[in-house]
């Protein structure tokens, strides 16, 4: 997948809430061939940026392409249309539905969600898919349980799965470790890696070890603006993101 | 918007639980794979133990009333406080035609239907701009209006007095004679009117877009983070919701060869609302569980005092603070634990 | 239309505004801070008329019943919202809205058993009736109490919160109530006591109308649909909005009622369209969050 132009860019984007800036003049370029990790400590502006990013709000300033086209103000809702998919920080997912229906559902939304008349079982393609996807994150066992019944580790990875349903190109990921074990953390990471192998990721971690781990490309935030971007050993050696992280082991 | 009921699953898990409740929740499954089937049943031998056929024929049509509600509450959690106006709309728009304009029962039902469908889509544009409770207050407010042009324009609806002359007397379908003037004749061919609607419905239920309303429900910012345009969804579901409510209007207007300017009331949009909370929101039988169950109560409770009102602010309060669930859905939610 | 007619009517307008900002800015100040939407709201003011029109023949003086109603529906809002509101929290928006709308009903049918179906009288009490010249134009002297009543208990109001320390209290806790009350303040005895406030402006409301709008037991529900107008335009929690709403929609009522008499009742809704196309949020909307 070597693309030498930038899958994902942003230019000057900046994000403020009644006087509150959370975001100044960010500019970044994301490349489909090295999995980004989003790093930088509390208050830093990871979340309004991944947010910013996945369309959960519109930028104050500044401009976000994707694969070229211009995507600043485009509805959340198409985003799953134009490739872009996303998992939550909290685990967001829908609770009284099956994990095969929460799925199935993120599925349909590229297919044939208008049908009035059809019954759901009737789209085989629609069923099989999904259930390729949940047999890749590993839960096709768990195919009839309600979410509330999984555990959290499985619920992350269903929130892969349902994102994975629109076959996205860029699959961005909140904290997609947050509030697991060690074994689960390092699985979810596998999982992560073997994604990119097909198609663009960038997560956003605080986890510096995991990070370091899988990531190609590190981009850095503080108070808001960008600190720094390199690769891991880069990073790990730079005097102003060490100053940032004192005394957090790297 | 917060739904504190399962809904009618199509895939219900059957954990290793004891004889008795597995047997149970095989009946649940059971029932909800035929329940339109069942449903009809029931109704159609309903007439036999019903006190009085007014009453039977009141069930049905506030019953499909309330399974319109039910679409947009109960598996799209919209709350709407302005139902009344979809309603009467559709009670208007076929009483209108037949008694103004002497048409045929059939065409004044379709047109009936397709001024409430259009009624809704109006109101339903303004609306789904809002969410949760500002939804519920601008479609109350939509449902006022509607009631006010319906109050003054006397020369169209009649005004206050209500719209006198919606009779239909013999209808000749399909070479069959209906006497419609016999009230065992009209309980059925309403019926049959209602049980075409209720199959209409289950279908759609279980559609994909049957699935979409569930996802919007249960989790609105993941439906759109999927994909789905959240406000055309529930522009749809309402749109959709006005045709089978305002078909229970049309076929109330027709029963009681009048259309009382009550139908637009918004009592009449509490009066669903609570039909559908007593029965159990997000369940298919529910709608028509609390229909029957709130018109025996009010047919009983108007006996003994005129001030019914209290009783049905009573019940509601009792309803809301003991059993969310309602009837049928309390009965479901236990026999699926 | 002459510059003095204009203004009559402007005037008009405020008076009829002056009810609704007061009725809109309870229902504000309750959803504000206890994120509920009070369906019972337009019987509270009803409450308010009635309690008015009883005190009023009990002791025969206005302002005794201007002091003593708002503390006495007040006082039947805060009991209801320790029996009937307080164990919904938490369980989400619908069930107090749908609660607060049986309570309405009963509400309605329990004073049409008790005082009847047919209304009670209210006359303008003596001293306020009559006309006063403003310069211009004869304006209705109650209209101007009204007018100047409603300033002064928002300018009373504006001080109480964001002047005293209780008022800072109630700003911080429809922020995050979760902080104040790590915090150690009684989070419940705050959202009693605005529940209280807002009900007991409400009954205050109803009160002020009487001679205006009549005394029936139906009074509250045209009230209270004219209230979520005045709030889907001011926007929902804000009360600045219930204010410039209130006499937004109270200004054009009085202006539409003099070109086109017809369409007055309609103007309110036609306005509510426009903003809801225009800012679907309202002009001030910004949910949960005062002022």
């Amino acid at each position: 997948m070597k693309n030498p132009a930038p899958i994902l860019r942003c230019e000057g984007v900046g994000k403020s809430f009644e006087g509150f800036t959370a975001l100044s003049d960010v500019t970044v370029d994301f490349f489909a061939d090295r999995l980004t990790s989003i790093i930088g400590p509390n208050g830093a502006g990871k979340s309004t940026f991944f947010n910013v990013l996945s369309g959960t709000y519109r930028p104050s300033v500044g401009t976000v392409h994707f694969e070229g086209k211009d995507i600043t103000n485009l509805e959340q809702s198409r985003f799953a249309h134009i490739g872009i998919a996303k998992s939550f920080q909290i685990t967001n997912l829908f609770p009284q539905l099956s994990v095969h229906e929460n799925v199935r559902v993120a599925v349909q939304a590229m297919h044939a969600r208008w049908s009035l008349w059809r019954p759901r079982a009737h789209f085989k393609e629609v069923v099989e898919k999904a259930d390729a996807l949940l047999a890749l994150v590993g839960l096709a066992d768990r195919r009839n349980e309600t979410t509330e019944n999984l555990a959290h580790g499985e619920q992350r990875a269903l929130e892969i799965a349902v994102a994975l349903a629109c076959a996205p190109r860029l699959l961005l990921l909140d904290e997609p470790t947050a509030g697991m074990s060690p074994e689960e953390a390092r699985d979810m990471m596998k999982l992560i890696a073997k994604l990119h192998e097909t198609r663009a990721v960038i997560v956003v971690e605080h986890r510096m070890k995991l990070v370091m781990g899988i990531s190609n490309h590190i981009v850095v935030l503080h108070h808001g603006r960008l600190l720094a971007e390199g690769s891991p050993d880069e990073i790990r050696t730079h005097d102003e993101v060490r100053r940032v992280y004192l005394g957090s082991a790297i | 918007m917060n739904s504190p009921v399962d809904p009618a699953r199509l895939s219900i898990s059957v954990p290793a639980a004891a004889p008795v409740r597995t047997r149970l929740k095989g009946l649940v499954e059971i029932s909800t794979e035929h329940r339109v089937v069942l449903a009809l049943a029931f109704l159609v031998i309903f007439p036999w133990f019903a006190p009085y056929e007014a009453l039977a024929v009141n069930i049905l049509v506030f019953g499909l009333f309330a399974v319109g509600y039910n679409l947009i509450y109960g598996y799209t959690g919209m709350l709407s406080f302005g139902h009344a106006a979809l309603f009467g709309l559709g009670a208007y728009g076929a009483g209108i035609p037949i008694a103004k304009f002497g048409w045929h029962v059939l065409p004044a039902l379709g047109l009936g239907i397709l001024v409430a469908g259009a009624g809704a889509a109006m109101i339903g544009w303004f609306a789904t701009r809002t969410r949760g409770i500002y939804f519920a207050m601008v479609t109350l407010a939509a449902a006022q209006v509607v009631y006010y042009i319906a109050f003054q324009w006397v020369a169209m609806t009649g005004g206050e007095d209500g719209l006198r002359g919606v009779n239909v007397g013999v209808v000749n379908l399909l070479g069959l004679h209906l006497n419609l003037l016999d009230p065992r004749t009209k309980y059925y061919a309403i019926l049959l009117v209602v049980g075409l609607a209720l199959w209409a419905f289950s279908r759609i239920l279980q559609s994909p877009f049957g699935a979409v309303l569930e996802a919007v429900r249960e989790n609105e910012r993941r439906a759109a983070a999927c994909g789905y345009n959240v406000r055309r969804v529930r522009l749809l579901a309402f749109t959709l919701s006005g045709l089978f409510s305002g078909l229970a209007g049309a076929l109330y207007g027709i029963h009681l060869s009048v259309v009382p300017i009550e139908t637009l009331h918004y009592f009449t949009s509490a009066t669903v609302l609570m039909m559908t909370l007593l029965g159990g929101m997000g369940t298919f039988f529910g709608p028509f569980v609390g229909a029957f169950t709130y018109l025996l109560l009010a047919d009983v409770v108007t006996v003994i005092t005129v001030h019914w009102q209290l009783f049905v602010g009573g019940l509601f309060v009792f309803l809301i603070l003991f059993f969310p669930r309602g009837i049928w859905g309390s009965l479901m939610h236990w026999a699926e634990r | 239309m002459t510059f003095d007619l204009f203004l009559l009517q402007f005037f008009t307008g405020l008076a009829l505004g002056s009810i609704f900002v007061l009725v809109a800015l309870g229902l504000s100040l309750i959803f504000g801070l206890l994120t509920v939407v009070n369906f019972a709201h337009g019987q509270f003011y009803m409450l308010g008329a009635y309690a008015g029109a009883f005190v009023l023949a009990w002791t025969g003086s206005f302002w005794i019943a201007f002091l003593v109603v708002p503390l006495l529906v007040g006082a039947i809002g805060m009991l209801c919202e320790r029996v009937l509101v307080r164990p919904l929290y938490g369980r989400g928006i619908d069930y107090p809205l749908l609660l607060t709308f049986g309570l309405g009903l009963m509400l309605l049918d329990g004073v049409s058993m008790i005082a009847g179906t047919e209304g009670v009288p209210f006359d303008t009490p003596a001293g306020l009736t009559g006309a006063v010249n403003l310069g211009l134009f004869y304006f209705p002297k109650y209209r101007l109490f009204l007018i100047v009543v409603t300033a002064l208990l928002l300018i009373a109001l504006w001080l109480f919160l964001e002047k005293t320390s209780y008022g800072l209290i109630i700003r911080a806790g429809a922020l995050d109530s979760e902080i104040v009350q790590i915090l150690g303040v009684n989070i419940s005895r705050i959202w009693l006591v605005v529940f209280g406030i807002g009900i007991g402006i409400a009954g205050l409301a109803g009160l002020l109308a009487a001679p205006m709008r009549g005394v029936f037991p139906e009074m509250g529900i045209p009230v209270l649909v004219e209230a979520f107008v005045v709030t889907v335009v001011g926007g929902m929690g804000s009360l600045v909005g219930a204010v410039v709403a209130g006499l937004l929609v109270g200004v054009t009522y009085s202006f539409t009622a003099f070109y086109f008499p017809q369409m007055a009742q309609l103007s309110m809704f036609i306005l509510m369209g426009v903003v809801l196309v225009l800012c679907p949020r309202g002009l001030f909307g910004r949910a949960g969050v005062l002022g």
